[in-house]
């Protein structure tokens, strides 16, 4: 899911922080010794009121980690809760279409074909009359799992092969920077039409193969060089200095501290892979009929645009603001994640 | 012998050529010994540091000779599983700026528990406990509440506690400070060495000391060992160094120190700048520089002269002194022209 994910990363230290559990005895301990009942009732309140408040709790200007400082940015950018709030819509209805609509994307009737708007079917009917209504509800449902899988794949496959590469350079890093360069060098719609042509399976799983398999090397490069800068910070020297082997150094002290970019990159690069399914749909390559697409639609309509523009502008407008939604999301992330914007 | 040293040479290949930054070092520290490595940047102090600790970055730095004898093992002869398990436990470092060397996304009882958890294989759960008695033990207040705090959260005083009682907490042997208290307050420092010096004499360990802060040198240590260019040029118990040092650089850092009865007249400077290391001067290291400089210090490199009274029985037990110096009596003498 797209959207839970960087709220999960404070989330996960908040929780950390709290599950540890001694500290609300303590703290009661603390107070009580302190003798009267109104310390105790203090106590008993900021037991209660531990995380994830707790933050809020805490006296002004006293500074938290990276991730619950992002947090709390992100919460107040009014940018940051309309794309959330529009993702969530987004994804609510790709798992279940049909709190909107009770239609099937598939019933077409012939003798509706490109008529407008009536009651009950407000966005008219496409060519082979089927609703667009319905069939705009249901092609959420592959855009979001194209762009989630799509971007999924490509933050696990390019983080980690980026990662290693920074985190043990030399030769293998060599090799893996040059490759990242060989991939840089085919253009993302030509090499569609050529590798997807040759498919013949009907699922969106292509599609997806191929997304990562030139989107990794985007990932690869930052997370590499992410990886690099954090590697040289004297905390990484220390833990090293302390015993801690090379997994323990990349996984607890390198990887928090270098993720930050990839998932700023990775959340913008979701909406240019929705954007992108919907490119080589369009284009013949992608995804095809009877699977519901917005690419889809949007190709089998554009015939049509000078008398018909309803089939063509309401797919288009979802596939837009779903797109607009997915990158206005990545550039609050970023801003939230780097401290020199604050 | 805790840690024995000898001619130990690194080098580091640049675009420049090869960077010969440590030329031939030798050390001794003994259990409870505190020896001071002394010397302006470059001088390979802190490299040799770190081919003890054996944390060089391989590469572009390569150790090419010598040994490193820990408690009687030379550990460049072990393996990198072997030596990982001596570091943090039996040898363990401190280093200059505790904000950088503290992972800022893990809270300080994280980083200090991890130390049980890596060497000892405890719960998460003693390790926290652990934590807090060390914590207490660095003397932080409230330590019980604030081992769940992030480093940032701690002034920088606080922080280079919590850097030491991780160096600490598993009673190592030997303890390498790389300048500990350089990125601290002056009033911070004191309190910081005096932490240090009180742990070292009840846990009886070894600590290199390594600064360029003549002061902070003179109130803890026992012994000295100056550096320059990746040799050492001066080795002394710390007293008999301040008195009459055996080597003109010694002696220029040593005027080189602010003092109140100098109030008004000029601060001596030694002049020019140390040498690149890719471009050591032949003969001696130091000779661009030196007020003394014959023509011979211009050809022959000079070895480290036992330097009387001790002579050479007294270097040979790390009791006497050296001097890398072909005129170390004129310097301790005093009749060197400047």
């Amino acid at each position: 899911m797209p959207e839970p994910r960087p709220n999960t990363d404070p989330g996960e230290l908040d929780g950390g922080r709290s599950d540890d559990g001694a500290g609300p005895e303590d703290g009661a301990v603390a107070g009580t010794g302190f003798g009267g009942s109104m310390d105790l009732a203090a106590d008993e309140g900021r037991t209660l009121e531990r995380d994830p408040e707790h933050d809020g709790a805490e006296p002004a200007g006293r500074p938290r980690s990276l991730w619950s400082d992002a947090w709390r940015d992100l919460r107040r950018n009014p940018v940051f809760v309309v794309s959330a709030l529009l993702i969530l819509f987004l994804v609510l209805i790709s798992v279940w279409p049909t709190l909107l609509t009770s239609g099937d994307p598939l019933d077409c009737d012939l003798a509706k074909a490109q008529q407008g708007s009536q009651p009950g079917h407000p966005f008219g009917f496409n060519a082979q009359g089927c609703d667009v209504y319905t069939r705009t509800v249901y092609g959420a449902r592959t855009s979001v799992t194209v762009g989630v899988c799509a971007t999924l794949g490509v933050a696990l496959l390019g983080s980690v092969l980026g990662g290693l590469a920074g985190f043990f350079s030399g030769i293998w890093d060599a090799l893996l920077s040059r490759l990242t360069d060989v991939f840089f060098a085919i253009p993302v719609v030509l090499g569609g039409l050529v590798l997807l042509s040759v498919v013949t399976s009907n699922t969106v799983w292509p599609v997806i193969g191929f997304m990562v398999l030139l989107g990794w090397p985007q990932i690869s490069r930052i997370a590499r060089g992410s990886v690099i800068t954090a590697r040289q910070h004297d905390y990484v020297q220390a833990a090293r200095a302390l015993g801690a082997s090379s997994p323990r150094m990349l996984l607890r002290h390198i990887a928090p501290n270098a993720v930050a970019p990839v998932i700023v990159v990775a959340t913008i690069a979701l909406g240019t892979y929705i954007a992108l399914e919907a490119t080589l749909s369009f284009l013949g390559v992608g995804l095809r009929p009877p699977t519901v697409s917005w690419g889809i639609d949007i190709s089998s309509a554009s015939p049509y645009i000078r008398n018909a523009p309803h089939m063509l502008l309401w797919p288009a407008g979802a596939l837009a603001i779903t797109v607009l939604a997915f990158i206005m999301l990545g550039d609050a992330v970023r801003d939230a994640l780097d401290p020199k914007l604050r | 012998m805790l840690l024995e040293v000898r001619d130990l040479r690194v080098e580091f290949t640049t675009r420049e050529g090869v960077a010969k930054a440590v030329n031939g070092v030798s050390y001794e520290v003994a259990e409870g010994e505190t020896l001071a490595v002394l010397g302006e940047s470059g001088s390979g102090k802190s490299v040799t540091a770190q081919a003890i600790m054996g944390i060089l970055d391989v590469p572009p730095g390569r150790i090419t000779g010598g040994e490193i004898l820990f408690q009687g093992r030379d550990l460049l002869r072990l393996k990198e599983e072997e030596r990982r398990g001596i570091r943090g436990a039996e040898m363990a470092m401190i280093f200059q700026d505790a904000l950088s060397s503290l992972n800022p996304v893990l809270t300080v009882g994280d980083q200090l528990g991890e130390m049980f958890v890596v060497h000892r294989g405890m719960s998460k759960k003693d390790a926290r406990a652990r934590a807090v008695e060390l914590m207490d033990r660095v003397r932080i207040p409230a330590a019980a509440q604030r081992v769940r705090d992030y480093p940032h959260q701690f002034s920088g005083g606080m922080r280079q506690r919590i850097m030491i009682a991780m160096a600490l907490a598993l009673r190592p042997a030997l303890i390498i400070a790389d300048e500990p208290t350089t990125a601290l307050d002056v009033t911070v420092q004191a309190q910081v060495m005096d932490l240090l010096a009180e742990l070292q004499r009840e846990y009886r360990m070894g600590l290199i000391l390594i600064t360029h802060d003549l002061g902070v040198v003179a109130d803890v240590a026992d012994r000295i060992a100056v550096m320059y260019a990746g040799r050492i040029v001066e080795t002394a118990p710390v007293h008999d160094l301040y008195k009459a040092p055996a080597h003109p650089y010694t002696r220029g850092l040593l005027d080189s120190i602010p003092r109140l009865d100098h109030k008004g007249r000029e601060l001596y400077a030694i002049k020019g700048l140390p040498p690149s290391l890719t471009a050591v001067p032949p003969g001696c290291p130091f000779h661009p520089r030196c007020p003394m400089a014959q023509d011979v210090c211009r050809t022959d490199v000079p070895p480290l002269y036992a330097v009387e009274p001790g002579g050479a029985a007294g270097l040979a037990t790390g009791e006497g002194r050296g001097s890398a110096c072909h005129f170390w009596r004129d310097c301790l003498e005093g009749t060197g022209s400047r």
